[in-house]
């Protein structure tokens, strides 16, 4: 037991943060029954427009900025994490805008659309940042590690677990407590009752392809740090967040978050005994446990499945 | 629709206009500054693809994991030429025989999946086989893959393969050949019973169709031409490499189907690979971002001209013909 | 005539989740004329029609028909048993023309689907044999419109082509008048009498006066269970049917 314990604790934390990855995918899965293909490019995006506003080697060169520049790492930080979400949720809005057009069409179309734009926003990543590798630079008070009985811990991985933690419970307080979380509910399970609600459901759409693409970024910066910065990073993001969703059940907030913490202690559990393998683990869970339950964890049946 | 009403012919002009046009490119592709081997490339995708779209347009089965087949016949061919012998029917085999397997049991556990579930547990496959590409290094040779898989020397009629020219030639004529016998195929019961299936699946069922064994075989068929159009492609290249199985790869056969419109016509497809590999040669020579510009037009495509090319082409053809809607070969598709 | 039923339902049950749907329901179809099925929207009448037909099996019961167990067979099985059915919802193959949807569904077809050489529609014995199933119908000389292109009515009628493309001994209508006219009404009305001929139908509909009309017998399900059965002429007699619903329904 002492020698897992670290593994479960490893893989508790890769699970929050998987969570966090699928956060924003189920929310628009679920109020708006898009599959949003694009969610790991707007992941990057985000990240990248992080890297630029903390900066460190990046955009100083602009003088008319250079007093923002000159604040302290901490304060470009927390700009970073208010900004680059905006950022994206406004590119979050582009694309649903375009996304409408497939609204009443077959459910592939969207899939579809949203896996054209993940091309795009890619190959616009790289045209603007290049393919190198890129880092994104934390302030020193979440870096480093400490030593605890046997084990070395990194900072930077227990506050962004933390940080996933804290933004899956303000999501739920969104879900629970705010009309509009009742909406999205009311969305969730049946589009004619939004309507009939007498809610705008065009703009309810519009706001949640933006609150998800938002989340899309947030989730960037934190995990950049981790699993390092390039342009097709958004493919070993959509993959799972796509893959956690199915496996919670889609449409279901709590599936996600468990559908996340399962993939996690999956793959910590794989990577500790069979390192090369352990991204691979993720898949035949799935396909294991969609063998047994059709519809995930928890799922209900939707439109998603014709 | 698909299929055009009445009887189907063995030639359309589309089917004539493509096997001219297959069958004379090394005559011509040099003069206007394109090259053998791109050739070669073209006409395999163009098998790969039209396997493809017997899943995508016909049964309107979307794989996001196609790639791995190819993959599959790729390696399974390439295995054969370096462990058994140096043959070219035995690898063709080998890769027809190793890629349907696959494909037969992977659609154990997708028959019976519609919509997204489908969808994600073909991704899913597709990466399964992807990581044992990459990582089981003692028989793919990992991320490099398998090197130095010599072409054949004297295969068929003692033909000299180390020529790209002669090569085209045969991989034309093994083109040509399986065109036609798909062409055949989705005019037979069978086509159109995957359309039905398409189409109303209920209904499919309750005219007497197993649906499930009718997904089962052409999911399998059209792993098996996948593979067996890779089996080509690590004879051409002499190389299996895992990149053609990425997702990534996986999604480009998809918008090339799409963009050529394999959702309205057979020959979709083989507009939506030239158009593909052109755009890679002609943009690619000019801009590294050819791909954005190629996201940009699949984008573009998806909301304006769902149909693709082949849609729009009959459009223009059924506007200027003065009506006859039905005599046209391609067909208007409802929001569907 | 129990003894000689074509068609034998033995206390079937179902639910969905909580909901009971059909509670101990026994029905019998003699095979002669047409049966018809009635009761007010959701009595538990559609649930009936799908569990009869294999859509889905019941929860408990058993279903004969020609004397063989077919309870929990799958659809297409019972298809072959010789029972075929139209539905409520119009399930058309929209992008195959008229003839196409009869021709594939045409046993001849089916029985040629590992013939990959074999052109469906080049064989003329085929294509006859889906004309007339559409002439039958009312539908001939339409045979090349695709069938999303067809006016209601006529998809109305293609949709019972389909479903007598199989020769079935046994046909079920559901809900055919679902959205027709009274003008269509009547020429269904027609339909279904000249069909009735031929095979043995059974019909669900809410429509009472539609249904009286038609039917030889009748049976009455409400609340998930056969609450009546009878002739037209009987059942206008019923206390139950009388005091139920049913009457504002037609």
């Amino acid at each position: 037991m002492d020698f897992l314990l670290p593994h479960i604790l490893n893989g508790l934390a890769l699970g929050l943060l998987f969570a966090l990855i699928a956060l924003g995918f189920t929310l628009i899965v679920g109020v708006m029954e898009v599959i949003n293909l694009a969610h790991g490019s707007l992941f990057a995006f985000g990240a990248y427009v992080a890297m630029v506003i903390i900066a460190e080697g990046h955009g100083e060169g602009i003088s008319a900025l250079s007093w923002y520049y000159e604040l302290p790492l901490w304060t470009r930080y927390l700009s970073a994490l208010v900004i680059a979400p905006i950022v994206v949720a406004l590119l979050g809005f582009g694309l649903e805008f375009c996304l409408r057009r497939t609204y009443g069409k077959k459910k592939e179309y969207g899939l579809l659309l949203t896996f054209g734009a993940a091309l795009v926003i890619e190959e616009s990543i790289r045209l603007v940042w290049g393919s190198a590798e890129q880092t994104l630079t934390v302030p020193s008070a979440i870096s480093g590690a400490f030593i605890a009985g046997d084990m070395i811990y990194s900072i930077y991985r227990i506050y962004a677990a933390l940080f996933a933690a804290a933004a899956i419970g303000l999501v739920w307080l969104f879900l629970e407590k705010t009309p509009y979380g009742a909406m999205v509910k009311a969305g969730a399970h049946d589009g004619e009752m939004v309507r009939a609600l007498g809610i705008n459901l065009s703009r309810l759409q519009l706001l949640i392809f933006g609150l998800g693409s938002a989340l899309a970024a947030l989730a960037g910066i934190i995990l950049t740090p981790i699993w390092g910065l390039r342009p097709h990073v958004g493919v070993d993001v959509v993959i799972p967040a796509f893959l956690i969703v199915v496996l919670g059940g889609i449409g279901s907030f709590w599936g996600a978050v468990i559908g996340g913490l399962l993939v996690g202690m999956t793959v910590a559990m794989t990577g500790a005994f069979a390192s090369d393998w352990s991204i691979m683990s993720m898949y035949l869970l799935l396909i294991v446990v969609l063998t047994l339950r059709a519809r995930g964890l928890f799922g209900k049946k939707t439109a998603l499945e014709s | 629709m698909l299929n055009a009403p009445g009887k189907a012919r063995m030639v359309t002009p589309q089917m004539a206009a493509f096997f001219a046009l297959l069958f004379s490119y090394p005559l011509w592709s040099n003069s206007v500054g394109l090259y053998d081997y791109l050739g070669l490339e073209i006409a395999i995708f163009i098998l790969y693809a039209l396997g493809f779209n017997l899943l995508l347009g016909y049964a309107g089965l979307p794989s996001f994991g196609h790639g791995a087949f190819l993959g599959i016949g790729a390696y399974a061919y390439g295995l054969s030429q370096i462990h058994i012998a140096q043959s070219l029917p035995l690898g063709l085999l080998a890769a027809v025989i190793a890629s349907a397997a696959a494909g037969g049991f992977v659609a154990l556990f997708l028959a019976h999946r519609r919509g997204i579930y489908f969808a994600l547990l073909t991704i899913a496959f597709g990466q399964v086989f992807w990581f044992t590409a990459m990582k089981w290094h003692s028989v793919t040779g990992g991320e490099d893959g398998l090197l130095n898989v010599l072409r054949p020397r004297t295969a068929l009629m003692s033909l000299d393969l180390s020529s790209n020219v002669t090569l085209y030639y045969l991989v034309a004529a093994i083109v040509a050949v399986s065109t036609l016998l798909l062409w055949r195929f989705v005019h037979s019961p069978f086509g159109a019973a995957i359309q039905a299936v398409r189409m109303n699946e209920t209904r499919a069922r309750f005219v007497g169709y197993r649906v499930w064994f009718l997904k089962w075989c052409v999911f399998t068929l059209s792993a098996a031409i996948a593979g067996f159009a890779g089996g080509l492609f690590c004879l051409t290249q002499e190389s299996a490499y895992p990149d053609v199985m990425s997702l990534h790869a996986s999604g480009l056969v998809v918008m090339m189907t799409l963009i050529g419109g394999g959702f309205v016509s057979f020959w979709g497809p083989v507009v939506g690979v030239i158009v593909y590999f052109l755009a890679r040669d002609l943009l690619g020579a000019h801009t590294d971002a050819w791909l954005l510009w190629y996201g940009l037009l699949f984008m573009g495509v998806m909301l304006f001209e769902p149909e693709g090319i082949a849609g729009a082409w009959g459009r223009l053809v059924r506007h200027f013909s003065s009506g006859a809607p039905t005599a046209a070969e391609t067909h208007r598709e409802p929001a569907a | 005539m129990t003894g000689t039923a074509l068609f034998k339902a033995d206390n079937l049950h179902k639910r969905f989740g909580d909901r009971i749907v059909l509670e101990d329901v026994s029905l019998a179809f003699s095979g002669e004329g047409v049966h018809g099925i009635m009761g007010p929207n959701g009595a538990g009448k559609s649930t009936c029609f799908n569990v009869l037909t294999g859509m889905f099996p019941p929860d408990r019961g058993r279903i004969t028909f020609a004397g063989d167990d077919i309870t929990g067979l799958p659809a297409e099985q019972i298809l072959e048993k010789g029972i075929s059915r139209s539905f409520q919802i119009m399930t058309l193959f929209d992008e195959f023309t008229v003839l196409e949807n009869v021709l594939v569904a045409l046993p001849g077809v089916r029985k040629r689907i590992g013939r990959i050489f074999y052109d469906m529609r080049a064989d003329t014995a085929l294509t006859d044999e889906a004309a007339a199933t559409l002439a039958m119908v009312g539908l001939a000389g339409r045979e090349k419109i695709r069938a999303s292109d067809l006016p209601y009515g006529e998809r109305r009628a293609l949709e019972i082509a389909v479903a007598l493309a199989s020769s079935p001994r046994l046909l079920f209508l559901d809900e055919p008048t679902q959205g027709l006219g009274s003008d269509g009404r009547a020429r269904l009305g027609d339909l279904i009498a000249q069909l009735k001929d031929r095979f043995s139908i059974v019909v669900i509909e809410h429509d009472m006066a539609f249904l009286f009309r038609l039917a030889d017998r009748v049976s009455v399900i409400h609340w998930g269970q056969v609450i009546a059965e009878g002739t037209p002429a009987e059942l206008s007699e019923n206390e139950w049917v009388r005091a139920s619903d049913l009457s504002k329904a037609s």
